[in-house]
């Protein structure tokens, strides 16, 4: 059935794959008329690119839509110096907030008026849903203002009816004490996250000596988002929090929402409000299903900001598995920014793989590391990791060695350090050139 | 700002909502002296002791017997976090005081407006309903702009310098703490902030930018400052009035009062009365903010009570 304010059915992640291609189809069509009719920025990129978008007749047809990334955002914004740069109709007669992306690669504006924040809100409530948040329930919010998640949260919170606290300050780690006495205080049940405020609350509950169990007692679920959790990780934080399950969320305010469910298989696709395609980066072709590429996105939603074709320079998957929670919408995953993959001995590595090789030693589970990366042609490791608080060093390197020898037939080199630099957004790369500068 | 933390002493609980409001409100109008007489003041204190003691963390300050909708941990660095909790009624009014403060600001229908602020300070959160859950209308939905936030930390100057720069908002609000980084990160290039900005605001939380400060700020800059003092724990907002340099009080908002050494025309602490926070009373409410109690008469609005900090 479908309730006022939402563009989908509640069983939309249910429907057969050929209905929802048919439904994407639709969506995609109708944002390509919107883009090419309304929008300057695609007007002029479909101009320049000789695209018309009426020649767009099935899905596969739309991988001729030209991309962009988000150098191309930044060059119209410096050249027209001002935030409009052409993806988006202002709507003055309408509620709305300015946004920013977070700036990994530069800040961008996001227009987000009311009727994005209710379709996109209502999308998101599903997820939220997922992970256990029921009318009522105490939650805590975290997301600041400037964060189009907040938007987001905003509204999730009213449709689902939860109640809500916010701590002071922000999500940087710096604020950690501020958001554990939010959650000893007013006990909530249900905590939205960035992955790297979560381990700078255990690092506070250290600092307390306060059990975090004790701390997260109230806390049933807790819906991390802004770095990847590989699935050692996300069992051991499980048990050091007590907390009955923990679900990963991805997602930018470009487009893309993409959710775990229960079965934590990978993130179903919120195909209500975004079409995901996997592109090789060198062809720019699109990529079977299974394999690694760029992520590129399209908002299905005809309000605010939109991007159609985004390159997201992410790195990512759409999987091959089916999950157990029968829920049709695809599985996929996103292991990292595109400039953070490493080609080393021979092959393509990301973080990721090293840090889900790094969890299967018990002390070095959800241990702080970087990769220290050469620009000249890298034949060996080099991690710098931060020492755990207990185990003979020594012996956890040569099994760290094994280890990496046998998953990816490489040589290491570790250094082991008190504290690693504050990288907020949990960045695992850092430049050699960087490093010998800190070093020095 | 931040005031030094506190030692509080557990003392017995006592509650702090169950006073009969229209009571109060038709005293402190009839009678101010009998009120001030008779209505005890409520200190920091009081509520860290009663959160302390009672293990409520709204410091038994919530009215009703349902959980409130929305609540926010205060900046303050006291002993344990405080919090106020609120209703959608109560927010929809503490947006419309935010709603005053940028009308009297200038601000106007189509503009945009700047917040380098965290997103939990009321200045922030008042701005949109966007960022607020069950807030109806902030102050930007009611005025018809269009409002963006960047953090309050210090470090992010350089990104509310860009934020200024492509959005071109009338106003900027800024923590009086981050003027300094955000002067400092400006002057680094060389067009003049007023081709970017009509006027900045300085806000901050029970103090205000000095006002020697403000000039220098003001000549470097070369934009008016203007000030905003807010009051978290009492849900209370004033802004500086650009024709009179004193700060406006809303009566049908807000009562103020100055401590006992501030009788007779001299300074002393405000104390204030939240006449729309029911349900997460403030009521005498003894600020750090130190003030003159100066006459109605402002040529913008000759009714209002003005104070001069």
């Amino acid at each position: 059935m479908t309730e006022p304010g939402r563009l989908v059915s509640r069983d939309m992640d249910r429907w057969p794959a050929a209905r929802l291609q048919r439904y994407q189809l639709r969506r995609l069509k109708k944002i390509l008329h919107y883009g090419s009719s309304e929008l300057p920025f695609y007007r002029e990129r479909f101009a320049k690119a000789d695209f018309d978008p009426r020649t767009i007749k099935t899905l596969a047809d739309f991988a001729r839509v030209p991309s962009f990334a988000k150098k191309e955002v930044l060059d119209a914004l410096h050249r027209k110096k001002t935030f409009d740069v052409g993806l988006e109709r202002l709507n003055r007669a309408e509620s709305g907030a300015l946004c920013m992306t977070s700036g990994t690669l530069g800040t961008s504006f996001l227009y987000l008026p009311k009727r994005w924040a209710s379709i996109r809100g209502d999308s998101l409530a599903r997820a939220y849903r997922w992970a256990g948040l029921r009318r009522g329930m105490r939650m805590l919010m975290a997301a600041p203002a400037w964060h189009s998640l907040a938007v987001q949260e905003t509204r999730v919170i009213q449709r689902l009816g939860a109640t809500c606290v916010i701590p002071w300050g922000t999500f940087l780690p710096r604020y950690a004490r501020h958001f554990l006495d939010a959650i000893i205080d007013v006990k909530p049940s249900f905590v939205t996250i960035f992955l790297p405020m979560l381990y700078a609350l255990l690092g506070e509950c250290r600092i307390r000596d306060l059990n975090p169990a004790r701390a997260f007692e109230t806390v049933d679920s807790i819906l991390v988002v802004g770095a990847p959790m590989t699935p050692l990780a996300r069992l051991n934080l499980r048990q050091q929090l007590g907390v009955k399950d923990i679900f990963e969320g991805l997602g930018n305010p470009e487009g893309l929402t993409a959710m775990e469910c229960p079965h934590h298989i990978g993130h179903h696709i919120f195909l209500d409000c975004c079409y995901v395609e996997i592109v090789d980066p060198a062809t720019g072709q699109l990529l079977p299903d299974g394999q690694r590429g760029n992520v590129v996105i399209t908002s299905l939603i005809p309000h605010g900001s939109v991007y159609i074709r985004y390159d997201t320079e992410d790195l990512g998957a759409i999987l091959t598995q089916r999950c157990a929670c029968r829920r049709t919408w695809p599985l996929m995953e996103v292991y990292d920014r595109r400039a953070n993959v490493l080609q080393i001995g021979g092959q393509q590595l990301v973080p990721y793989d090293i840090r889900s090789c790094l969890d299967e030693l018990p002390e070095l589970v959800n241990i702080p590391f970087a990769v220290v990366r050469s620009a000249s042609k890298m034949e060996r490791l080099t991690l710098l990791i931060q020492k755990p608080p207990s185990g003979n060093l020594k012996e956890i390197g040569v099994r760290m060695a094994t280890l990496l020898r046998k998953r990816f037939n490489l040589e290491v080199l570790e250094e082991w350090a008190e504290e690693l630099p504050q990288r907020w957004k949990g960045v695992t790369i850092i430049e050699e050139k960087d490093w010998r500068g800190m070093r020095v | 700002m931040n005031q030094p933390r506190r030692k509080s002493k557990p003392r017995s609980a006592v509650r702090f909502s169950a006073r009969d409001f229209r009571l109060l409100r038709a005293q402190a109008r009839r009678d101010p002296e009998k009120f001030a007489a008779t209505v005890p003041v409520v200190t920091l204190d009081d509520w860290v002791s009663a959160k302390i003691t009672s293990g409520d963390p709204y410091s038994l300050r919530w009215g009703k017997n349902t959980p409130p909708k929305i609540a926010f941990q205060l900046e303050y660095d006291t002993e344990v976090a405080l919090y106020i909790a609120c209703d959608p009624d109560v927010l929809n009014v503490y947006a419309q005081a935010l709603r005053r403060c940028w009308s009297s600001f200038g601000i106007r229908r189509g503009d945009r407006v700047v917040i380098f602020d965290y997103g939990t300070s009321p200045v922030s959160y008042l701005a949109s309903c966007s960022f607020t859950p069950y807030l109806a209308r902030g102050a930007a939905d009611i005025l018809g702009c269009l409002p963006i936030c960047n953090d309050g930390a210090a470090n992010l100057s350089q990104r509310a310098v860009e934020i200024v720069k492509f959005v071109c908002p009338r106003v900027l609000f800024l923590r009086t703490d981050c003027l300094h980084p955000f002067a400092t990160e400006f002057n680094k290039g060389s067009t003049p902030l007023s081709s970017y900005v009509g006027a900045l605001v300085a806000v901050e939380n029970e103090g205000v930018l000095a006002a020697a400060d403000r000039d220098a700020y003001q000549k470097n800059l070369g934009v008016p400052i203007y000030r905003l003092l807010r009051a978290d724990a009492a849900l209370f907002l004033a802004p500086e009035c650009a024709r009179c340099g004193l700060f406006h009080i809303w009566p049908d908002l807000y009562h103020v009062e100055l401590s006992e050494q501030g009788k007779h025309g001299r300074e002393g602490q405000l104390l204030i009365t939240n006449w729309f926070a029911e349900h997460c009373q403030a009521v005498r409410y003894l600020s750090q903010v130190q003030a003159v109690l100066e006459r109605p008469g402002c040529p913008a609005k000759a009714t209002d009570p003005r104070i001069g900090i």
